[in-house]
């Protein structure tokens, strides 16, 4: 079995009274994907700043690599790389001047610092940039946020909502850095955009109400949730018309579709019924479970 | 030590490309001349006034300027640089609170007592760099245009005054490790300030009041020796210590 990078137990914490998190439970095994899927205020960012030591829990234990997280004095960040939501830099430094700071103070070698921080510049696309940070758009330093979470080869890397303020080339363009990152380390990032989570993370967990709801693979909560159904397009419109008065749990969709949610037998009941009376099909496609569904179904 | 040179660096980077380096020199240099410019300027200007005050029924003397003059312009001026000094360095931890800048240096491991040190030690430099130039400047003219011999105990009274500097940077740095905005750490340290100067007033305790240290005109004078100063000075190097002690503690509970 994979070693846990993170492991979260009974995690706790409320702000004036107002109860965030209530008893989180997470781990996230080495060499995954995970995307921490909540909405807005569900208190994402809350965990992941307990993660990093930067606030101090309520109650529960935070370990990361087998190390606990202390408040305040947090060692076990040398295997956090974290990148923020909305990252901030020193705006009167360049981008390879930033990425020397990084690695100053967290203790690497001037050899390999140097080296690093060009092959990452590199790989998040600012290799070739000179100016200062104070004239980078959202995306760029959004970018430069990732050079500088890799830059010390962290075993977690820790991605707060990285795609959420961004336009789709953007998102694009961070999405594949970080699947070209998932060879070097273990990465946790929260987001509320579904297709995301489907396009790169191999688990993930539903956060709500300051509890996990749910966590497995993706391919795991995807058949928690059985198949929604069926579409059935037929080629006239009166076919359809009829269909529906011989089956009346059908549901008329656009046009000459109709929609079907119900057990399989009545489906090859639909479907022998079409042959018996040879009527014209467009189309007979299942409807996929989605992670949105699932999420809407969680949260409810 | 290297993470902790490493944010001195970014420190002293900051000061420098954000300007305020080059205002802090230019600052302190203009006060610096003003000083003695104002105790030169000072006969030509009573002369220029000499008729209107004539009209108004005030007959205006020989005026008598020395070195004395330039000095006393330079303890006068001085206050108003080291207000301009809190208010030009006072969001030096704040504004990293606020950009989230402070943050990602916290999350690579940096320890939370070196940005304290690295900060207090750049604002005591930089505070004493800007006083040694404003002095510096003062001094090179008094000496050539006048006899500096009758500034008695002048390096005294300067260096109280500069620890007097050095007191209220502390305590920007102590409120600045409790509190979330520049404009509180201002109000707060000017408060202390104004309770210490209240101090003065009460003979008990008016020998441990660090504002005590402002007032060095009779030592100049050579009026009072330098030891009327020693519980004053104890207490603000005391205060300085504590207060730096207290914000690295602050640092480490405050959660970003």
């Amino acid at each position: 079995m994979d070693m846990e990078i993170l492991a979260i137990e009974n995690l706790k914490k409320s702000f004036g009274g107002k109860e965030v998190l209530r008893g989180l439970d997470l781990t996230v095994p080495e060499h995954s994907i995970f995307g921490f899927i909540g909405r807005n205020g569900a208190g994402k960012t809350t965990t992941m700043k307990a993660i990093l030591g930067l606030l101090k829990p309520d109650s529960g234990q935070v370990h990361v690599c087998g190390e606990k997280v202390c408040f305040g004095q947090t060692r076990t960040n040398r295997h956090i790389g974290y990148l923020p939501d909305v990252p901030e830099f020193y705006a009167y430094m360049t981008p390879l001047e930033y990425l020397r700071f990084c690695g100053e103070i967290s203790g690497m070698g001037k050899a390999d610092l140097a080296t690093r921080s060009n092959e990452l510049l590199k790989l998040v696309g600012l290799g070739q940039e000179r100016r200062r940070i104070k004239g980078f758009s959202r995306g760029m330093k959004q970018r430069l946020g990732i050079a500088q979470a890799l830059l010390n080869r962290p075993k977690l890397l820790i991605c707060d909502e990285p795609t959420s303020a961004l336009d789709p080339v953007g998102r694009k363009e961070i999405l594949d850095i970080l699947l070209a990152a998932k060879e070097q380390t273990t990465i946790l990032f929260s987001t509320h955009i579904l297709s995301d989570v489907e396009r790169i993370c191999t688990e993930a967990a539903f956060l709500n109400d300051g509890k996990i709801a749910m966590q497995g693979t993706i391919e795991e909560l995807r058949s928690m949730r059985p198949s929604d159904g069926f579409i059935i397009e037929t080629e006239q419109k009166e076919d359809a018309g009829n269909l529906i008065k011989a089956f009346n749990d059908l549901k008329t969709g656009e046009e000459n579709t109709l929609t079907f949610h119900g057990d399989k037998e009545r489906f090859f009941d639909i479907v022998r019924y079409v042959a018996e009376n040879r009527i014209p099909i467009q189309r007979i496609e299942r409807i996929e479970p989605t992670l949105e569904s699932l999420f809407l179904e969680v949260t409810k | 030590m290297k993470p902790l040179f490493a944010f001195m660096k970014k420190e002293i980077l900051e000061t420098a490309r954000t300007g305020r380096l080059i205002i802090l020199v230019l600052l302190f240099a203009l006060f610096g001349i003003m000083n003695p410019a104002i105790a030169k300027l000072t006969p030509w200007m009573m002369e220029m006034f000499s008729a209107s005050l004539a009209e108004s029924g005030l007959t205006v003397a020989n005026v008598q300027v020395d070195a004395m003059t330039s000095w006393g312009q330079f303890f006068k001026n001085i206050p108003i640089a080291l207000i301009a000094f809190v208010l030009i360095f006072s969001d030096s931890f704040t504004k990293e609170y606020r950009s989230g800048t402070l943050l990602l240096a916290l999350t690579k491991g940096l320890s939370r007592y070196k940005v304290v040190l690295a900060k207090t030690v750049l604002l005591f430099s930089l505070w004493t760099l800007g006083y040694g130039l404003c002095f510096s400047i003062t001094y090179g003219y008094t000496v050539y245009f006048w006899d500096n011999g009758i500034a008695r105990h002048l390096f005294s009274a300067a260096a109280m005054w500069w620890l007097f500097g050095v007191w209220v940077i502390s305590l920007v740095v102590l409120f600045s490790s409790l509190l979330q905005n520049n404009t509180s750490v201002i109000l707060c340290t000017g408060g202390i300030v104004l309770l210490a100067y209240v101090l003065r007033a009460i003979p008990k305790a008016k020998a441990y009041s660090p504002a005590l240290l402002m007032n060095v005109n009779s030592l100049l004078c050579g009026v009072e020796e330098a030891n009327v100063y020693r519980e004053a000075v104890l207490a603000a190097v005391a205060f300085a210590a504590i207060f730096v002690v207290l914000s690295v503690l602050n640092m480490n509970k405050r959660q970003v």
